[in-house]
């Protein structure tokens, strides 16, 4: 039974999900409120539990613990047809055997809607997708980006409360996917259905999603703003999952208004603390640093430094990525602008700092 | 993929020994048969008269227009129940059982049986189906009947007693091998479009199982045509089908009759094969 009062404006709500195959936990005390219309991103490694997530909100894993509400509505037990959502799947479950019209109007068959209006939603929604032309064609006729918007059109047809997508442009050419990313933007906005979006991918999670979950070992690491996360990883694993991160090591020192020194392998930085209460010294804890937020030659008034030996340069078009060894096998990424003159080769000796507000630390491992 | 190109002199070698087996194992002694069905006279030899009286005189006669559409009716009714149980038994195998021990336990109790020949386990339901055959005595056993039943052998209940038995494996197979090539993903997707499991079977699981179906239906009905051997044993002389007929008339020396049934025979196989590729292409499954 749910615990609390259940809230009638959200589409979804996971409450402590957990689910077990024999003594592998595949989902671990998982919460989750998605407002209405919300384009949330489950984003982690494979294996983290984001897809067997998914999976009980579409109900085809039962979670061993924990409730499921769909628009407000308890629905841990019922099956997947009796839940207001659809589903997009990775390789697209496209039925072989099924004309595309027929396919797109499956849906609205099974909602037992009259023939002649199936025939006239269908043929609109083609339309709108830009697959009218292929309505008589079978799947293994299709390409893969017409594949996916056959998929797309089919989930979307019946008008859920929430599309729920597995990783949907895993399997599209790459040069597809910047394309198809922003017209599935524009389509959640425009028809105001959650889009809850699995993916291992940080960029499609970023760019896309109002809510960004990043998930670990069957566990939410973190969840919040794409841009929160970004410059406010809280995790040791979050940071070091987001790309451009530096995540240092170290041990708690002296706390003073809301300042940490760390002492690392490297050295002894300040870190703010933010809303984090002050460890207790000789604490393990780590801190991270954007790449891009590194300064080269800082003046006097940065006491974060490092000296450090550039390694590697690598050129990406919009930013220069320099890798950076330091004393003890220490790496340092330091990026940037992709347009400004080269400032390192390799080889040469550097010193690179940044500014106290730069450091994010991290919460301790056990909290 | 094969690197071997059409109609390359490779191809042309590799093609001519089983071309040549197939020219004097199969096509001439059809075509043999075929002649001799077709001789005038009463004489062995080739200097005979060619006609199709043979044929006309077969033809009408009554009785044996029974026969033919006797066999056909006792064909339909294997192929229907072996197709169901069989579709039963894949379906169960595959979808239902979950466990891969239990799975791969349960498929080899299903398919040793099948390793014997299909002549040895005809003639092994002699024993089974008997007055003190095994089957009897185990409903006496369990107290259903007091006496034994003796229509089990020699009988039209024991052949398709011991048919179903000898040929579901054969409507099973490609079941098994088509469901097992129908991705989870699909049921699911289905089932997110709001189609509870009846609906999924019907509308996605059956069609794409329907060459599997056939191609088994196919195979039980060229098995059942061509089945003598248990209706001789298991049924005694009690009853015959065309093929028993062919045997009839051989060992009766009407050896312009023997051909006649013979192509009878192979002309309703090829109906049924054309019929059946006419539903599904079977070069096209698995690909």
């Amino acid at each position: 039974m749910p615990e609390g009062p259940a809230i009638a404006q959200l589409d979804l709500e996971l409450r402590h999900i957990r689910k077990r195959y024999g003594d592998f936990v595949a989902v671990n005390d998982v919460s989750l409120q998605v407002g209405k219309g919300q384009f949330v991103c489950l984003l982690g490694p494979s294996g983290c539990g984001k897809t067997t997530t998914l999976r009980c909100v579409a109900g085809l894993e039962e979670p061993d613990a924990g409730d499921i509400l769909i628009g407000g509505k308890e629905v841990t037990g019922e099956p997947p047809w009796k839940r207001d959502i659809a589903m997009m799947f990775q390789d697209f479950a496209l039925f072989p055997h099924m004309t595309v019209a027929r396919q797109v109007g499956f849906g609205l068959e099974m909602l037992k809607k009259p023939k002649a209006q199936i025939a006239t939603r269908v043929a609109e929604v083609l339309k709108a997708f830009e697959i009218a032309h292929l309505a008589e064609r079978r799947p293994s006729q299709l390409s893969g980006g017409q594949k996916q918007r056959v998929a797309l059109a089919r989930a979307m047809i019946t008008e859920p409360r929430i599309l729920l997508l597995d990783e949907p442009i895993g399997a599209l050419d790459y040069s597809l996917r910047e394309t198809v990313m922003l017209e599935l933007k524009a389509l959640q906005k425009r028809s105001g259905i959650s889009f809850i979006w699995v993916t291992h991918d940080q960029n499609e999670a970023f760019s896309l999603g109002d809510h960004v979950v990043v998930m670990n070992h069957a566990k939410i690491e973190q969840q919040g703003a794409p841009d929160e996360v970004l410059s406010r990883p809280r995790t040791a694993f979050v940071a070091g999952f987001i790309q451009g991160n530096n995540v240092f090591e170290g041990r708690a020192g002296a706390s003073r208004d809301g300042v940490l020194e760390v002492v690392t392998a490297a050295g002894l930085f300040r870190v703010p603390l933010l809303d984090l209460a002050a460890p207790a010294a000789g604490d393990a804890l780590t801190f991270s640093v954007r790449a891009e937020r590194l300064i080269e030659n800082p003046g006097e008034s940065i006491l974060n430094r490092l000296t450090l030996r550039c390694v590697t340069v690598e050129y990406f078009g919009a930013f220069r990525r320099h890798v950076l060894e330091g004393a003890g096998g220490l790496i340092v990424k330091y990026d940037q602008f992709g347009a400004l003159p080269p400032s390192m080769r390799e080889g040469d000796e550097v010193t690179l700092g940044w500014a106290q507000d730069s450091g994010v630390l991290h919460r301790g491992p056990s909290a | 993929m094969s690197t071997i190109r059409i109609r390359s002199p490779a191809a042309f070698w590799l093609a001519l020994p089983a071309g040549l087996w197939m020219a004097l194992a199969v096509v001439l002694p059809v075509l043999l048969i075929v002649w001799v069905s077709l001789w005038g006279g009463t004489t062995v030899s080739p200097d005979n008269p060619i006609t199709f009286d043979n044929y006309r005189r077969f033809l009408s006669n009554e009785n044996y227009l029974w026969l033919i559409g006797d066999t056909l009716l006792q064909t339909a009714m294997i192929m229907a129940i072996t197709g169901f149980m069989g579709y039963c038994i894949a379906y169960f195998l595959t979808v239902k059982v979950t466990s891969p021990g239990w799975r791969l336990a349960l498929f080899l109790a299903f398919v040793i049986p099948f390793w014997t020949s299909t002549l040895i386990r005809a003639i092994a339901f002699v024993p089974f189906l008997g007055v003190n055959g095994l089957l009897n005595q185990a409903l006496m056993g369990i107290g259903l009947i007091e006496r034994p039943i003796q229509a089990f052998l020699y009988s039209r209940l024991g052949i398709s007693m011991a048919q179903v038995s000898l040929y579901t494996l054969l409507a099973s197979g490609p079941v098994v091998y088509m469901l097992n090539s129908i991705p989870p993903a699909l049921r699911e997707a289905a089932m997110t479009l709001k189609a509870p499991p009846i609906i999924v079977f019907w509308r996605i699981i059956l069609p794409l199982t329907l060459p599997g179906i056939i191609i088994g239906q196919v195979l039980v009905f060229l098995n059942v045509l061509a089945d003598f051997i248990t209706v001789t044993t298991v049924g005694g002389n009690k009853l015959a089908f065309l093929g028993n007929l062919i045997l009839l008339f051989y060992e009766g020396s009407q050896i312009r009759m023997t051909a006649v049934v013979s192509v009878l025979l192979m002309l309703l196989m090829l109906a049924g094969v054309a019929i059946a590729l006419r539903i599904v292409d079977i070069r096209k499954v698995g690909s």
